[in-house]
């Protein structure tokens, strides 16, 4: 039996289209209350993954478990738990808004009306309209609104905000941050993602995976700490550095950029015994860790 | 603007940090600061409480429209707000949220002086490395005690 608070546990999971290895042994677990990133480029295998835990894909190897249970054998149990919006949503076209959300809240034990009309009304979304002469923004916020009212345990975005204008995007996260965790019991969100920065405030725990093969697995606020870039400007030509920590070290003129995975403050102590015009030290966001993973993973 | 604490040793790239504007208290998160975004909340309302931005029994913005405002998870406002109530700084009234309380720490002086000693010994170091001598870092903390002694008067 598996751990009771963990609302996602993914074991060695294995996924192949044909010869390609869209998903290799990638292991992951979602504790309950949590916001979790799942980051890749695209073609990683980030959606394979999560139509694995919707039972719309079969693992070729590894196990998935949702709140505990096989998806494979207890669906309807598992998907009455959860809302999903994918990344390419599309509704009947002949419905409207509230003939869409009607429909959507049939198969539901629960709905809430109130959020509902709210959300309608934030979005500006005529209940009337045609779902087919809605624009891609429209969609995506009607698939949300559909993904939200059920309440559900755990909430599956996957790329929900690619294509969206910056505005609709403030709105859709918003809209997530206000949703998860209102009741009392505790809400799960898991989000895959490649435009990272936005979602930046809302993660606590994240993998980042490429080519099927997990990247890093790591809290957010521990990432930050960890991964660094140190800015030095020498007052003479800078001496030759031989730095254990640093991951990538830049030189133009007298100024060096350093890349650290971890032990940033010795780096800055070394770097204090000689004469600085300058030194700054900032955190790393999750975009950027994204991007210099990629690069280590290269490296290798 | 609104300060941290901290003294800035970095430069703050607008485009990685998130503002909030709430009556007489701008809390303002940047993600590359270094620290974790929790604490940079403690710390402005710690401030903003200090410098009476923000005054006894006055209520702390709700953590569901902050966490919405400031597009950051509910947990690490709810994470925040533990942290300040356990500090004794603020205090939960159940079903009508945190307010902030009269300043009374629950330490005894030795802590209180222990847990201040950490934060000078920073101080004197970043004052070390920028080459600020005694006599100028002396100058600067009065300055700033004055300082906030005045804003704290200039509230009615």
């Amino acid at each position: 039996m598996n751990n009771e608070s963990s609302v996602i546990e993914i074991q060695n999971l294995s996924r192949r289209y044909g010869k390609l290895d869209a998903v290799h042994s990638l292991s992951l677990t979602v504790r309950a209350g949590r916001c979790y990133g799942f980051f890749g480029r695209n073609g990683a295998g980030k959606t394979t993954t999560i139509k694995c835990l919707l039972n719309l894909l079969r693992p070729d190897s590894g196990t998935v478990r949702v709140f505990g249970l096989d998806p494979r054998k207890n669906e309807v149990d598992v998907k009455s738990r959860i809302a999903y919006v994918p990344d390419f949503v599309a509704f009947y076209p002949w419905m409207t808004v509230a003939g869409t959300l009607e429909y959507l809240a049939s198969f539901r034990k629960h709905w809430n009306r109130d959020i509902e009309s709210d959300l309608l009304k934030r979005f500006q979304l005529d209940p009337k309209q045609k779902a087919s002469t809605l624009s891609k923004g429209q969609k995506t916020q009607l698939a949300l609104i559909g993904a939200v009212c059920p309440e559900p345990e755990l909430l599956l975005l996957d790329e929900p905000t690619s294509g969206l204008d910056p505005i609709v995007r403030r709105e859709f996260i918003q809209t997530v941050i206000g949703a998860y965790q209102s009741g009392d019991t505790k809400r799960t969100v898991f989000v895959s993602t490649h435009l990272i920065s936005e979602f930046e405030g809302l993660i606590d725990e994240f993998t980042i995976i490429e080519q099927g093969h997990e990247l890093i697995t790591m809290e957010a606020d521990a990432a930050r700490d960890r991964f660094k870039k140190i800015r030095v400007r020498f007052t003479q030509t800078p001496p030759k550095l031989t730095l254990a920590a640093a991951l990538d070290i830049k030189q133009t003129g007298r100024e060096v950029e350093i890349l650290a995975n971890g032990g940033s403050e010795a780096v800055l102590e070394q770097l204090r015994a000689y004469k600085l015009e300058d030194l700054t030290s900032e955190s790393l966001s999750l975009e950027e860790i994204f991007v210099a993973s990629n690069i280590l993973a290269t490296k290798k | 603007m609104f300060p941290t604490l901290n003294f800035p040793l970095t430069v703050f790239p607008n485009c990685h940090t998130v503002t909030c504007q709430l009556p007489d208290m701008l809390l303002q998160i940047d993600f590359k600061s270094g620290k974790p975004v929790y604490l940079q909340l403690v710390d402005q309302i710690r401030y903003a409480a200090a410098s009476g931005g923000l005054r006894p029994g006055e209520p702390l913005p709700g953590i569901r429209p902050l966490a919405e405002e400031l597009r950051v998870n509910r947990n690490t406002i709810a994470k925040a707000y533990t942290e300040l109530e356990s500090q004794g700084v603020i205090e939960t009234i159940p079903g009508k949220g945190c307010f902030l309380k009269e300043n009374h720490s629950p330490f005894t002086k030795p802590v209180r002086q222990k847990l201040l000693l950490k934060e000078v010994d920073e101080a004197v170091v970043t004052a070390h490395h920028l080459q600020v001598d005694r006599e100028a870092f002396l100058a600067l903390v009065k300055e700033r005690l004055d300082y906030f002694e005045r804003k704290i008067k200039e509230k009615p």
